[in-house]
């Protein structure tokens, strides 16, 4: 039974892995069609996605709106965080289930309503309409980080920086702050991927004029299933790999600095 | 009433609200003003009435495309289970090195966007691909087609949603006690048993949570299955997005859109009721 159970866990472990290896050798690909193993090897498709404006333009979108949303949602999602983990109020279950709300409808019902509403505000094809749309789905996820951050915060150092003198506004910003900082990083981090991942809400509001890179996706697996979407594929696929590995390698870099800067000194 | 209006403008109750006020006006312009938007379009495009909530409710091919999603959603949640629950296991019983690994490979496939994989099981499925290649081998001529079935679009949406499944399992499965299990097993339970007394009693939480999270997102999934799925067999989002998109039936499609809604925050609020939402996500 043990062992059954075990080889089960690791077919299911191929299972998991599978897709996302036949991603990069396809977008080496020659063909045209969706041919795997690949026939032969060119960077055809590289130089197709990074000279095409059709792909280059949405890529740019998506990251512009992704930065915007990101800071929108930092600036909203902030205060409300420390509202919500500091204080006890009367209405803290209603504001909790509030911000949580946006989490629990799903992408295609907001995507109907944005359509209309967008429309007649004039925000449907705007990257104003797409941020503001990605700010409301972004606050769940980065309520959620931060606020596991902020309830792991030692609040005696507050205390004592307080006790030696320290205005509320100092306190906050040589304190809190500088503490906080991995944690706010890592929601921002959370925020932005929410945006430049969503998919849904951007297919039916983000149109010609402000086409992002899953929606360009989108159409493009639709229509023609060209090897340019494994490109795309496997450039995001590196940088999740990045990100993913991004604390060992800092981690291995301030090693090798503070080993060589050791070495310096002896 | 008079004590809880005291207490409503008292300091400690003004300062929190303030700091909560941006957001909360934000979210009621941006978030709650179009949601409403949906339901009072479901009653009065085109013309005012209940006409299109009859329709779904009467109309053949809208029950038809419900079951379906239900049918799906139930589906695949089932299957993230037999492939959650071994991986699960898997990695809470291996060297911490190879649990590791295990983990590594799950968030990365958890961090990749739902396009990418969809992508991903397009190639494999598709009439050049491997596993086509693979059935001919065995000696099987001209198989069927495998891409654009309601067997790709499920297999991708078990791939795409195990990873929720995977990580609420393991986050309380690697905190059984060892010593639990062994004296579970020194008193004679094995296998069946051991599963039934131990291991299923103290992972219920997980496998909860697990099922109603990929449960929720698969009914209202749109992506994969208007790409991967059958055109023939819908799902209650890809056919919402039809509405909208090719007949401007916006009446219509916000009417399923709500009864998804409604559906959704049922399936939520029983959760909610039973366990609260805030564990949900973790």
């Amino acid at each position: 039974m043990n062992t059954f159970v075990r080889w089960l866990g690791y077919l299911f472990v191929i299972f998991i892995a599978a897709p996302l290896l036949v991603v990069v050798p396809m977008s080496f690909s020659t063909s045209s069609s969706l041919e795997f193993p690949p026939p032969g090897l060119s960077l055809q498709y590289y130089e197709k996605f990074f000279s095409d404006p059709a792909w280059l333009r949405p890529a740019w979108n998506s990251i512009l709106i992704a930065s915007a949303t990101t800071i929108l949602t930092m600036i909203l999602v902030i205060p409300a965080t420390f509202a919500l983990v500091r204080h006890r109020f009367w209405g803290k279950g209603i504001a909790n289930l509030m911000m949580m709300m946006p989490l629990a409808v799903p992408h295609i019902v907001m995507a109907v309503g944005y359509y209309s509403y967008f429309g007649e505000l004039r925000l449907v094809h705007t990257h104003l309409g797409v941020i503001l749309a990605h700010t409301c789905l972004s606050v769940p996820i980065t309520f959620l980080v931060l606020s596991a951050n902020l309830k792991g915060f030692d609040r005696t150092l507050e205390q004592a920086a307080r006790s030696l003198g320290a205005s509320p506004r100092r306190v906050f910003l040589h304190i809190t702050l500088p503490i906080l900082r991995p944690g706010l990083m890592i929601s921002a981090l959370f925020a932005f991927i929410q945006s430049f991942d969503e998919t849904v809400v951007a297919i039916f509001i983000s149109g010609r004029g402000a086409e992002t890179l899953p929606r360009k996706m989108f159409d493009s697996i639709r229509q023609e299933a060209d090897p340019v979407i494994a490109v795309v594929s496997t450039l995001l696929f590196v940088a999740v790999i990045l990100g993913l590995l991004a604390p060992q390698i800092v981690k291995a870099v301030q090693s090798a600095l503070g080993r060589s800067a050791r070495n310096a000194s002896e | 009433m008079m004590r809880r209006m005291t207490r409503l403008v008292d300091h400690q109750t003004i300062w929190p609200w303030l700091l909560l006020l941006p957001l909360a006006v934000y979210l009621l312009v941006f978030f709650a003003v179009p949601l409403i938007e949906v339901l009072k379009m479901s009653v009065t495009e085109p013309k005012p009435g209940l006409g299109n909530y009859q329709k779904v409710f009467t109309g053949a091919l809208y029950g038809k495309v419900f079951l379906n999603t239900f049918g799906t959603a139930t589906l695949v949640t089932v299957c993230c289970l037999i492939v959650g629950y071994p991986l699960a296991y898997l990695m809470s019983n291996t060297t911490p090195r190879r649990a590791m690994m295990i983990l590594l490979l799950i968030t990365m496939s958890f961090w990749t966007s739902f396009l990418v994989r969809t992508y991903a099981w397009m190639v494999l499925l598709g009439n050049n691909g491997p596993i086509i290649w693979l059935i001919e081998m065995i000696g099987i001529a001209d198989p069927p087609g495998l891409l654009f079935t309601r067997f790709s679009s499920t297999l991708a949406m078990v791939h795409i949603l195990a990873p929720y499944m995977i990580m609420n399992i393991y986050s309380v499965m690697k905190k059984i006690d060892p010593v639990l299990i062994r004296s579970a097993e020194s008193m004679g339970a094995r296998g069946g048993s051991l599963f039934r007394h131990i291991y299923l009693p103290l992972t219920a939480p997980g496998i909860a949570n697990g099922a109603v999270l990929v449960f929720v997102i698969c009914l209202g999934f749109y992506v994969t299955p208007v790409l991967l799925g059958s055109p023939r067999e819908q799902m209650v989002a890809g056919l919402i997005g039809n509405q909208i998109e090719q007949f401007l039936a916006f009446g219509l499609g916000s009417a399923m859109a709500v009864v998804l809604l409604v559906i959704t925050l049922i399936v939520l609020g029983i959760y909610h009721s039973r366990f609260g939402l805030d564990k949900l996500w973790g």
